[in-house]
């Protein structure tokens, strides 16, 4: 019973079992953001699998957290959540990123373009290729998309700290989110700014998500060149204090 | 053990007090400690605070001592609420032996409605302990000697129980020690249902005790409930254990799922409609209602119009599609629904509702418990925030000019 024992003792501290904490109340401070939802609302889990699942297949951790879940309220979920198979969370973020001004529409329309663009040049270069590469080629477009996400990530960034009255940038180590979010927003950036005036999203954005699963391309020198900054001002690393 | 909660002091005056609370002048440190704690503080709301100017105004000496209220002072206060509430009873024509706070409650709303927002603005009628605050009597005697030896602590009830759950600690040890050296000791595992019951929380712990407490002092106090708990106690201690439970509720009990109907050729098929407003389906502004058919073949019908010439956009589809597919019936239901007001993805938003509710009938319990844990049950409270005075929309502030 180590593992429960734990569990209530983590629990308390947090968000109670069906309790209402209080929102942190203080004086001469006023709350800026707030959600519809109260703090004792959970995320719903979408998965069909999880729910599949037979009891027999169960650890004690985990049958612990169905039985907690059943106390729980939970949220509604989001308008761009389902069970689908086809739904990856990686290219929603993406596509929310792509969007401007609420269209959501013209935003997934890109999206799929994109995809169907990539494949066409794959399959293109498959059925030009030998027999040797054709082995080598990957045609499907959400692993290409994925990884090329993944070659663009930076493993360190930079940060202004003002210390003495100048701002050093010192280089840190970034979160996971933080990373994924800069690729995307590099990939997007470059694909908006920096393409000739006649040519659609689409066609740029999947020339650079090629390039970048090759590891070549604008958006893998961008990272580079955040990791040579960081690399020349490890000196001031020590700045950090966390 | 906790003090009797009951006012202090004869030369004490009770005023009551409507007005609101003085503020301070607050120093800067408070608030950076906040924000620091608030960085990491829980996770699904993201809080950004902003310091408002504190208002400095002249002392109120009188506002500034807590109101107490003397044990006379209480003791008519009860007399007059039990005076008033058989009074009460008479003029609804009840029995006044057996009128309870609901009555009270529903009495009091008939004879005076009040149209005001604020619920605890509205005219009540309580028994005066849940009105007036709970006090502590003087804790010291004519000669100035206090009661209780841990009255200079500062906390003496939160002290005394922590003193009473370690003694209960040291004697269960004491006990298995000496079965031990019997040799009939044996290793019985603890099984406790996992959920069932919370510990109580710091608020209604300091409730309980009539004291501030510290989160640490909560804390401390926890883990020493969990340390004896662990242990193998006899009744007395289970009990004692028991006072600092609360029962947690299971919240799919809360649903009502409504039987199946059958129509005219025996075919079963559920509304998701109804008197009562948690059967409809509702998002932002737009309503919807839902007939599901038992056995169809995967059509949907919205206004006389089919899904697919109704919503041209994949997304909403894939919503309409989403309660059919959590559930493995795709092809098996037909849905006719009719949809007013919001727009395009809160009108779907609204069908996926009434349709998850409807297929409540079709379904087992445990299907239905899946379904609330994936959000498919849950009215989604997001609507659209209002535009404030001041402001260009909702969060946006107009363009800061510097002069």
């Amino acid at each position: 019973m180590a593992a429960p024992t734990v569990k209530v003792a983590l629990g308390w501290s947090g968000l109670g079992l069906g309790v209402r904490r209080a929102a942190l109340r203080l004086p001469g401070l006023v709350q800026v953001r707030w959600s519809r939802y109260g703090p004792e609302y959970q995320d719903p889990q979408t998965d069909k699998e999880y729910y599949r699942k037979p009891l027999a297949q169960l650890t004690e951790e985990e049958t612990y957290e169905r039985e907690l879940r059943k106390t729980q309220v939970i949220k509604a979920a989001p308008a761009t959540k389902t069970c689908s198979v086809f739904e990856d969370p990686v290219i929603s973020k993406f596509t929310n990123m792509m969007m401007k001004g609420g269209n959501k529409i013209l935003a997934r329309s890109l999206m799929t373009q994109t995809l169907e663009a990539v494949k066409r040049k794959q399959f293109e270069k498959y059925h030009a290729a030998s027999a040797e590469e054709q082995a080598t080629i990957e045609r499907n477009p959400y692993t290409i998309f994925h990884q090329a996400l993944k070659n663009c990530e930076p493993v360190i960034g930079l940060v202004p700290i003002l210390k003495g009255g100048h701002f050093y940038q010192v280089p840190v180590p970034l979160a996971d989110r933080r990373r994924r979010f800069l690729a995307m927003k590099w990939m997007i950036t470059e694909c908006r700014e920096k393409k000739p005036r006649r040519m659609l999203m689409p066609e740029k954005l999947s020339q650079e998500l090629l390039e970048a699963f090759y590891n070549r391309g604008p958006v893998i020198k961008r990272k580079h060149d955040m990791h040579k900054m960081a690399e020349a001002n490890r000196a001031l690393a020590h700045y950090r204090w966390w | 053990m906790a003090a009797p909660c009951v006012s202090c002091g004869a030369a004490a005056s009770y005023r009551l007090f409507l007005a609101g609370r003085v503020s301070f002048a607050r120093e800067q440190g408070l608030w950076k400690a906040a924000a620091a704690g608030l960085q990491t503080g829980t996770r699904c709301q993201i809080l950004r605070l902003k310091h408002s100017p504190a208002v400095t105004t002249k002392k109120n000496v009188a506002a500034l001592r807590r109101e107490s209220y003397t044990v006379d002072f209480i003791k008519k206060q009860i007399e007059e609420f039990n005076i008033g509430k058989r009074h009460l009873a008479n003029m609804m024509g009840e029995d006044p032996e057996t009128f309870t706070q609901e009555d009270i409650d529903r009495a009091i709303t008939y004879l005076f409605p009040s149209g005001l927002f604020e619920k605890r603005a509205r005219p009540i009628m309580k028994h005066p302990e849940e009105i007036f605050p709970k006090q502590r009597a003087i804790q010291w005697g004519e000669d100035g000697r206090p009661f209780h030896f841990l009255f200079y602590t500062g906390k003496q009830s939160y002290y005394s129980l922590m003193h009473e759950a370690y003694g209960k600690v040291l004697h269960v040890e004491e006990r298995q020690d000496q079965l031990r050296a019997k040799g009939l000791f044996s290793e019985k595992p603890k099984t406790k249902d996992p959920i069932g019951s919370r510990w109580l929380i710091k608020e209604e712990l300091e409730e309980m005790l009539v004291e501030k407490l510290s989160d640490q002092d909560y804390a401390q106090f926890i883990r020493l409930l969990e340390r004896l708990s662990a242990l193998p106690c006899d009744a007395a201690e289970e009990e004692f254990v028991g006072r600092f439970r609360r029962t947690v509720t299971v919240q799919s009990k809360k649903h009502l799922i409504e039987p199946l109907q059958y129509d005219e050729q025996g075919m079963a098929f559920s509304t998701g409609r109804g008197n009562a407003p948690w059967r409809r389906g509702k998002r932002k502004t737009a309503n919807a209602e839902a007939v599901v058919h038992g056995h169809g073949s995967g059509k949907i019908e919205i206004n006389g119009v089919d899904y697919l010439l109704y919503f041209p956009v994949t997304q909403d589809r894939e919503q309409l599609m989403f309660p059919f597919h959590f559930l493995d019936r795709l092809g098996k239901h037909d849905v006719t629904c009719t949809v007013s007001g919001g727009g395009r993805s809160s009108q779907a938003g609204a069908i996926r509702l009434a349709v998850a509710r409807a297929l409540c009938s079709f379904i087992t319990e445990d299907e239905v418990e899946w379904m609330r844990q994936a959000g498919l049950l849950t009215t989604d409270p997001r609507v659209r925030e209002r535009k404030k005075p001041g402001q260009e929309g909702a969060r946006r502030k107009f363009t800061w000019k510097k002069r």
